[in-house]
């Protein structure tokens, strides 16, 4: 027999396990989603200069015209620039096996067949083709971005990327532009999302339409000759994406993929062409590269971590390398990112500021000697710079400026040593080594005139392994997990969620293993909807592992909380008896059920999207294709609804108190105005009144929160059953909550998702019409279908486990200057709308049962202290929600750690797992604003029992007209205030997280 | 899949227990030839018409609920209650009521789960009631007719007494439970045919007909063993 928990107790392992949970969830975010610190700036002429140096002042560079620039790039640099003009050919999803072949073997023969000049510039020497491993995810954007900055993004960058897809960060593009190069740009448009306003001339195709293998590639190429023709540009891209789609719609063996790469064959000799011919007639040298973002796996598909899709290619044509054989051609490997360095040196512009990539080797021969030392030299000082960033200074503290070329480094002697230790110390060794064989380099050249090539060659494999090992280390700190923290993190998730099941269970036990019960526990315990509540989680965590599940998650949700509807229905039915005949309450139950069954379907009929079924109908769509002026009008009518179901709601409990009064014509007003505002709304978000917005704001809650803090006081003059009247409190404050929830998600959503909030208000005065007195269902079982409804409503108002549907158009209402905070507040809330509603009416729920139980409650528990009675009431509503959360955070953490080498990872888990995060966030604020309402009482109740004690003292007679409840209190005075110091404890536990 | 079905208008409840009962090897005998239509229906689906569940799911369900249907209301008839009160005739005009009034029943509690609706699916939603109906549906109210409080006893509160109600109310419940359990495979992406409502939805309750079945005949024997030990 264990022994009862006391509330105090209860509330402190609550919190504790709330904070262990947070503790656990923080450490594991930041493990599994490392965010890399990044330089912020563009590289400019300090990265021509030693990293140790102080920062001379630029004073005009901004102001140096473009040209000028360029020259003192040129100048700054030492490495004097052979080409002029760049054709940046990017074909999209083209694995480097198509082109280069694998494990050092030829491509396969129908590859090879299809691209005869390609493999034929490959045979003679012309081109030279790498292996470019790209980092996962492997899609487009990330992958464009990682090319032209040369920086690995963490999911975290691209996840919370809302307000921009523009590239800010410093990158090729933009410091061509800084020279005043021209540049085009012809295919996909996802390169005008990332460089807005930089291509002079641009013609954008879109990747949506995956089935048009042909007509995507054809309004690409019809620009080629017209653009090879003129001679006013410096930067040419091409973006091929049809290779992509027929990957996309029949795999790699697609018939169609010999006659694409065939095609791409054609623009290559083409272009080459041109290239050579302009090279012959002496006007400046065109570099062709080729490029592809990402590999596909057999089926096509792309995203993932597998060697097929990350297998991408770099073809570089017209570098004048001499290469050998067809071997040497082929067989090579780089990574996708030193394609940003080695461009930046060819081109003879500053290596953007976040890279991690290296200078391809082999890119480099045609530049004389001291320009390839100068050349590795420029890229160890940008990775240096990125890395002093993420390392104390202390490791560089040896180092001063120019010390290597005077000899003069401290402590740093101009030996040569093996490079040992840790990482990091290694990376300074490293570093010192292949600076001080350059430095011994230059000497010698400047004395003997003649360079030895031993000399040479020691300096270039000493800057060659500093740069690879240095790449590594920085590449792994963005992309690494580092175990330690994932299972720190991970098994605090777990505690917190044993702490949280063992809390439910205990209170459980105590609730239901009371002799009272006892007689009809199997009953209790048996009951179907009691099993079908517990199966439901189980449910979750098992599906959960499938990725299409989690894209579908939608489904499950409205198919569970529909079966719970027909349990309770069975239920009803059930209890059905004839004899008694016709009867009003359970009529009343049938009818709420039904419109529980009714408004469910609705709202999953109204959004059905999810992710992979977005083209089925639905009402949604059906209303905006019939016009919008039928939006509107349905706007405006389920506005009404919701304001006078809310005001129906404030006056059921037959109140005459002023302050009910008070609390209906503030969300009369602000009703009027959410309707005034939705009938002058018009197509465009940005016509919508900024005064407006803020006054309903106001408005809004200052009638919540006046209701919360003026209520309890005027229940203190009553003289009615002192429970039966805090309930009506509850119950009052509860729907103030709630509707002011749901004015505010009229303001915030969407017009068109004006209706799912009036059948959400509905669903829940349907649920509260369910607790009357003669309720069978449990009342944790109910508590857990709320939060199921809740997430049900979650997706039916659209959302989905995508980032891409979350509504950032409503996020700028009533925001008169930029702010990322507030918005990302309302953005919160509009996402949120239905769970955050569903946690809210549980205040409204306490308050009914309350009511509804206090004669009861007070008899059950006359032998025990009202602080019991508190924490019985409080428990189930915190503590269900609360653990419901914490099965569903701990079960899909451990799925993502097991899926983290899926194909999937990062375009359905990992959003999965932020959407995961933000439900927990909005559980915890659900649940605080549960446990603080009912601290009002407890204030009060203090006051009250200190006045019945004195009136005790000075009166005889044990309450005579002072009710239930204060008759228990006096008759208990001592045991009574006892427990209510442990609610005050409790709430204020909850307070103190 | 569905609950709706304890619904049904307030009766007169005759509570006299007047049936015919069943022996084991005849509850074994129905259930095979209920279950032998079944196969002898896909049969005719495939062999005569060459259409399955998949390539016509309306054609086949029509198909499989007409040949099931004459022969669970010739059999379940025998059975009614009170036979010297209510003719043959009489329980099989109910049980087509039944067909009927279950088949709407079984509509609404599929669109209350989140059956599509539309024209396209309209027909196939139909027929896959009409099925369901009959598994579920007719052979209760051929054999109970409108009485509530028989209704009550075997379903709701599945206190079955005699071979004839374990019968009716375990392959009832197997179909709706299997049919739930078929629509799980719905939302996957796997891209294949069956996954269409209401094929998958179908198979399910057929095969939780089918284990209803088996599980009713098990209970049957062995609680006739039971019997018969207490009464030796």
């Amino acid at each position: 027999m264990t022994t009862a928990m006391t509330c105090t107790r209860l509330t402190i392992y609550t919190v504790a396990g709330i904070f262990l949970q947070v503790i656990g969830l923080s450490i594991f975010v930041f493990g599994f989603f490392p965010v890399k610190p990044t330089l912020s700036g563009v590289s400019d002429l300090e990265s021509y200069r030693d990293p140790f140096c102080d920062s001379a002042p630029n004073p005009n560079e901004s102001e140096l015209h473009p040209e000028k620039l360029r020259l003192l790039y040129q100048e700054l640099s030492g490495i004097s620039s052979k080409y002029d003009r760049l054709i940046l050919m990017v074909i999209d999803g083209l694995p480097a096996e198509f082109v280069l072949g694998k494990d050092g073997q030829p491509p396969r023969k129908a590859w090879k067949e299809s691209m005869p000049y390609t493999q034929s510039l490959l045979a003679n020497g012309d081109a030279i083709g790498y292996h470019a491993k790209a980092a996962p995810p492997t899609v487009t954007m990330p992958r464009l971005k990682a090319m032209v900055s040369g920086a690995i993004g963490g999911f975290l960058d691209v996840a919370f990327n809302f307000n921009t897809q523009a590239l800010l960060d410093d990158n090729l593009l933009g410091q061509f532009f800084r020279i005043g190069w021209k540049m085009v740009m012809h295919g996909d448009e996802t390169w005008l999302k990332l460089f807005p306003g930089l291509f002079m001339r641009h013609d954008s195709v879109s990747s949506f339409f995956v089935k048009d293998t042909v007509q995507v590639d054809r309004n690409v190429s019809r620009h080629l000759p017209n653009e090879l023709n003129n001679d006013d540009w410096n930067l040419l891209i091409l973006h091929y994406l049809g290779l992509d789609h027929v990957g996309h719609t029949g795999g790699r063996n697609s018939p169609l993929m010999a006659s694409k790469l065939k095609e791409m064959d054609d623009v290559v000799r083409t272009m080459h062409l041109k290239a050579t011919m302009d090279h012959s007639q002496d006007e400046g040298q065109t570099l062709l590269i080729i490029v592809s973002d990402h590999g596909m796996t057999e089926s096509g598909n792309h995203g993932g971590s597998s060697y097929e899709e990350t297998d991408s290619l770099m073809l570089f044509i017209g570098l004048g390398s001499n290469i050998s054989d067809y071997a040497a051609a082929t067989n090579n490997v780089a990574f996708q990112v030193d394609l940003a360095p080695t461009l930046a040196i060819l081109f003879g512009v500053p290596i953007p500021k976040n890279n991690v990539g290296v200078l391809v080797p082999g890119t480099l021969d045609s530049l004389r000697d001291y320009e390839q030392l100068r050349a590795l030299e420029l890229n160890s000082w940008q990775l240096l710079r990125l890395m002093q960033a993420q390392l104390p200074s202390s490791l560089f503290g040896g180092f001063s400026c120019n010390c290597f070329l005077y000899g003069a480094c401290e402590g740093l002697g101009s030996d040569i040593n093996e490079c040992f230790g840790d990482k990091e110390k290694q990376l300074i060794c490293l570093f010192k080594n292949a600076a001080v064989l350059h430095s011994i380099w230059k000497s010698k050249k400047l004395i003997e005139s003649s360079s030895s090539m031993e000399d040479f060659s020691r300096a270039l494999d000493a800057y060659n392994a500093f740069l690879k090992t240095a790449s590594e280390w920085l590449a792994s700190k963005t992309t690494e997990k580092p175990v330690l923290l994932l299972g720190l993190g991970v098994s605090a998730i777990l505690l917190s969620c044993v702490v949280c099941v063992t809390l439910f269970l205990s209170l459980f036990k105590e609730v239901y293993h009371e002799p009272k019960d006892r007689v009809c526990r199997g009953s209790h315990l048996l009951n179907s909807e009691d099993v079908f509540v517990l199966a439901v989680p189980l449910i979750f965590v098992i599906s959960m592992g499938s990725s299409s599940m989690v894209e579908e998650e939608h489904y499950i949700w409205h198919f569970m909380v529909a079966t719970f509807y027909l349990l309770l229905l069975f239920k009803t039915a059930k209890s059905f008896d004839f004899s008694k005949g016709m009867n009003i309450l359970r009529d009343y139950k049938l009818g709420s059920i039904f419109s529980l069954l009714i408004s469910g379907r609705l709202l999953k009929g109204w959004h059905q999207g999810g992710v992979n079924w977005t083209y089925l109908p639905d009402i949604s769509k059906w209303l905006e294709q019939v016009g919008s002026g039928y939006v509107k009008r349905i706007q405006l009518i389920s506005s009404f609804i919701v304001i006078s179901l809310g005001l129906f709601t404030l006056f059921r409990t037959r109140s005459k108190r002023k302050i009910v009064c008070v609390l209906a014509f503030g969300f009369t007003t602000c009703g009027f105005l959410i309707l005034l505002h939705a009938w002058r709304y018009q197509d465009d978000m940005f016509e919508v009144s900024t005064v407006t917005a803020k006054l309903i704001y106001l408005l809004l809650s200052i009638s919540a929160i006046g209701a919360a803090l003026a209520l309890p006081w005027s229940m203190l003059n009553k003289d009615k059953c002192f429970l039966a009247e805090a309930g009506d409190c509850l119950y009052l404050i509860g729907s103030a909550y709630t509707l002011s929830w749901c004015l505010l998600q009229l303001l915030l959503q969407q017009p068109i998702n004006s209706v799912p909030i009036l059948l959400l208000l509905i669903q829940i005065l349907a649920i509260s019409g369910l607790s009357s007195k003669d309720s069978q269902v449990n009342e944790w079982v109910k508590i857990a279908a709320l939060y199921y409804m809740g997430m049900a409503g979650h997706f039916a108002l659209g959302n989905s486990n995508t980032l891409a549907t979350i509504d950032v158009a409503g996020a700028f209402i009533g925001i008169s200057s930029h702010s990322t905070i507030l918005s990302g507040i309302l953005m919160f809330m509009i996402t949120y709308a239905s769970p955050m509603l569903f946690l809210l009416s549980l205040v409204m729920h306490i308050g009914a049962y309350l009511r509804n139980h206090s004669h009861s409650t007070i008899s059950a528990h006359r032998d025990t202290n009202l602080g019991e009675a508190l924490k019985l009431r409080l428990g189930f509503p915190c503590l269900v929600p609360l653990c419901i959360n914490s099965i569903l955070l701990t079960a899909y953490t451990v799925v993502l750690l097991l899926m983290r080498n899926h194909l999937f990872v990062w375009s359905v888990f990992s959003p999965k797992y932020l959407y995961v995060c933000a439900t927990t966030l909005c559980t915890y604020i659900g649940v605080f604003v549960v446990a603080v309402t009912p601290k009002r009482f407890i204030f009060l109740l203090f006051l009250v029992i200190h006045a019945i004690s004195f009136l005790e003292t000075t009166l005889i007679g044990n309450g005579t007209c002072l009710g239930d409840g204060a008759a228990l209190i006096v008759t208990e005075p001592a045991n009574t205030c006892r427990s209510w110091f442990c609610g005050g404890d409790a709430v204020l536990m909850v307070l103190g997280d | 899949m569905e609950e709706t079905k304890k619904k049904k208008k307030p009766g007169t409840s005759v509570g006299v227990s007047g049936d015919v009962s069943i022996s084991a090897l005849g509850a074994f005998f129905v259930h095979l030839i209920t279950g032998l239509f079944l196969a002898v229906g896909f049969w005719v689906a495939r062999n005569k018409y060459s259409v399955d569940l998949i390539s016509d799911p309306s054609f086949t369900l029509r198909l499989l609920w007409s040949i099931e249907f004459p022969l669970v209301v010739i059999i379940y008839s025998s059975f009614r209650k009170n036979p010297e009160k209510c003719s043959y005739s009489k329980a099989v005009g109910r049980s087509i009521l039944g067909l009927i009034s279950g088949a709407f029943l079984n509509v609404m509690g599929a669109i209350a789960l989140g059956a599509p609706i539309g024209m396209q699916y309209l027909p196939k939603t139909i027929h896959w009631s009409f099925l369901m109906s009959v598994f579920t549906f007719v052979p209760a109210t051929a054999v109970y007719g409108a009485s509530w409080t028989d209704w009550h006893r075997v379903f709701a509160s599945m206190k079955p007494s005699g071979n004839i109600e374990y019968m009716i109310f375990i392959p009832a419940y197997g179909a709706m439970i299997g049919g739930w359990f078929g629509a799980w495979p719905m939302p996957l992406d796997w891209e294949r045919p069956w996954q269409e409502w209401p094929i998958s939805v179908s198979y399910g309750a057929i095969g939780g007909y089918i284990v209803g079945q088996t599980v009713s005949l098990s209970l049957i024997t062995f609680l006739r063993k039971h019997k018969n030990l207490k009464v030796a």
